[in-house]
């Protein structure tokens, strides 16, 4: 019989639903691959077993009274650790939230159950999403699969791995500079960021809330349409005051044609310092295999998106301070013991909890909020936001999606990237979709001409043309995927994991 | 002008982050580093942009009807207390903040 490693989303909900096999044996081989394969991987903080064949067995139980089951029936899902579940903790990958056992859950984890998905644990990230190699985890590394010497990418490594080494079919993270579209580069699998507010962010631990996006990772686009479709049912999440109703079937778009629609190409980031030529010349053939599918390219120009990543790196770290200010050590979170002040406590609670990253992003946000540092940064990178958002719109009067690396170069080896603010360009592709707001995702275009690692291309699209988005990155897909989507890392395909 | 230690060392009291005197050293390092990075920020001419402080610009406030949600969302006491640190009955329990041994600002 089959591996679990080799079938689609559609097939195993298809699969669980004719009875071929349960939704407990398919939880029972995401648990066997996960026993064989993470150990070496590390993708998972925790692997809610309970939680998967308590699941597993009520969609069986469902299908032996008749009901009819959801389209994502069976599939085993893992969710970055940042996400709500009832059941696990949600640590955010951090020190001041080990102890955190989730008091609801959020409102995207519950829509993939709601739509059958099994829950398999919760992933390994950057310490609250700061970061882009997931080394600022403060409990493991996570190992990239195609090289376990090297990073994932991140912030969501933990659910990108999870995907590329195929111990879950699905998994969701959070994007807020690019930590789903550059670690999905880096592994070699689809990740998509939503449009801002076509996700709920409800029960999602906030980083940047003007900037934070709940998406899917997933190793054929296909999948990565489900799974957007159970995210979006349902419209407009009450709790989320910044949801927004989306009322596209996702997988409708998939196979439209491209024939005669835009590719934007910005011929400045295809000469950006510190691309890589493999990953330019990946890039490159993507266009070309658009051009051959029918598309029409065009040049556009984005002139203001050099500055994006300082806009970003005032907009991102106030936001930041201003939501990690409720980490007081009182309510929940690492509580330091035997303080004689409130003010004591407080400080070395934070002291303690949070980890170096997490602390420089505050201080740097603190400092930006500051009265006299407001107008000389804080104003002025939100004006800078304007600018930026305005490159897209106009880009968009002569293009449907722009066509552009995900990432400058493939994974880089644990400690390469030493110092912060050069990490900080591992987002220098990704960063200016999340200051418009707009949707983009990575679509893997097979191993490097040089590294022989995961290159990927990013397309980035207007708000709510998500569904455009995913109708592209499949036409990417048909090229580059001639199987239908992205292997699982050599190294652990078809460990562990077969379906009994 | 770059930020000195004792700059970085207010920094820290606002945020309520106690940093050790080697942590203050690379903090300052790390500060004047980033706040480079930033330096495109201000070279622009913005006279007359208006900023954009939402991807979605016609966010209103808007207050939800005034009717507890007691049965879906409302979290028990006895939840919402258990992840605290330290809790006595139905209370979060925290340091003296008055008093001889409170001194907090």
């Amino acid at each position: 019989m089959a591996c679990l490693d080799q079938l689609s989303a559609a097939q195993i909900a298809a699969g669980v639903a004719a009875g071929d096999f349960s939704a407990t044996e398919v939880a029972r081989a995401s648990l066997d691959a996960i026993e064989r394969r993470d150990g070496e991987v590390q993708a998972f903080l925790q692997v809610s077993a309970d939680l998967a064949l308590a699941a597993a067995e009520t969609t069986d139980k469902a299908r032996a009274a008749g009901e009819a089951l959801g389209p994502l029936a069976g599939v085993p899902v893992a969710f970055k650790d940042n996400m709500h579940l009832v059941g696990t903790r949600t640590t955010c990958a951090s020190r001041m939230l080990e102890n955190y056992e989730s008091t609801f859950t959020a409102t995207c984890v519950q829509r993939m159950l709601d739509a059958g998905a099994t829950p398999m644990g919760k992933t390994n990230m950057d310490e609250f999403a700061f970061g882009s190699s997931t080394e600022s985890s403060a409990f493991h590394p996570t190992a990239n699969p195609w090289d376990t010497g090297r990073v994932p990418g991140g912030s969501s490594g933990g659910s990108a791995a999870a995907v590329a080494a195929g111990e879950v079919t699905v998994s969701l993270g959070s994007d807020t500079g690019g930590s789903i579209r550059q670690p999905a580069s880096l592994c070699g699998v689809v990740g998509m960021k939503p449009t801002y507010g076509a996700v709920s962010r409800y029960g999602v631990v906030a980083f940047g809330s003007s900037l934070d996006q709940v998406g899917p990772f997933g190793r054929r686009v296909e999948d990565v349409a489900l799974a957007m479709n159970a995210l979006a049912a349902g419209g407009r999440d009450p709790w989320d005051s910044t949801s927004q109703p989306v009322a596209v079937d996702f997988l409708a778009h998939l196979n439209d044609p491209i024939e005669g629609r835009r590719v934007g190409i910005v011929p400045a980031l295809m000469d950006a310092a510190g691309l890589t030529q493999e990953v330019r010349d990946a890039v490159s053939a993507a266009a070309k295999a658009l051009a051959d599918q029918g598309a029409e390219l065009v040049e556009v120009d984005l002139p203001n998106i050099a500055s994006a990543i300082a806009a970003y790196y005032v907009i991102a770290p106030c936001e930041a301070f201003s939501n990690l200010a409720r980490f007081d050590g009182v309510r929940y979170g690492y509580q330091e013991q035997g303080c004689a002040t409130l003010a004591e406590q407080t400080s070395l609670s934070r002291a303690h909890g949070f980890g170096e990253e997490a602390k420089r992003r505050q201080m740097l946000g603190a400092y930006l909020l500051s009265s006299g540092t407001y107008d000389k940064y804080y104003y002025p990178a939100q004006q800078v936001r304007t600018l930026i958002t305005a490159d897209y719109a106009r880009a968009y009067e002569q293009c449907d999606v722009i066509l552009m690396p995900a990432a400058p170069r493939t994974a880089f080896k644990f400690g390469e990237l030493s110092d912060p603010t050069q990490m900080y360009a591992s987002d220098m592709f990704t960063i200016s979709n999340n200051i418009a707001g707009n949707g983009g995702i990575s679509v893997p275009l097979g191993l490097g001409a040089e590294s022989g690692l995961p290159v990927s291309a990013q397309l980035q699209g207007p708000a709510f043309a998500d569904a455009s988005l995913l109708t592209f990155a499949r036409a990417i897909e048909r090229s580059f995927s001639p199987d239908g989507g992205a292997p699982v890392a050599p190294a652990f395909a078809g460990k562990g994991g077969e379906l009994a | 002008m770059p930020l000195t230690r004792e700059d970085v060392r207010d920094i820290a009291d606002y945020a309520r982050i106690a940093l050790t005197e080697e942590e203050l050293d690379e903090m300052t390092a790390y500060m004047n580093e980033a706040v480079e990075l930033l330096e495109p920020i201000r070279q622009y001419d913005l006279e007359g942009v208006e900023p954009t402080f939402h991807p979605i610009g016609d966010l209103s406030n808007v207050m939800a009807d005034d009717v507890p949600d007691v049965e879906v969302r409302a979290l028990p006491v006895d939840v919402a207390l258990s992840n605290a640190g330290s809790s006595r009955g139905r209370s979060f329990r925290v340091p003296s903040i008055l008093g001889d041994q409170g001194g907090d600002r």
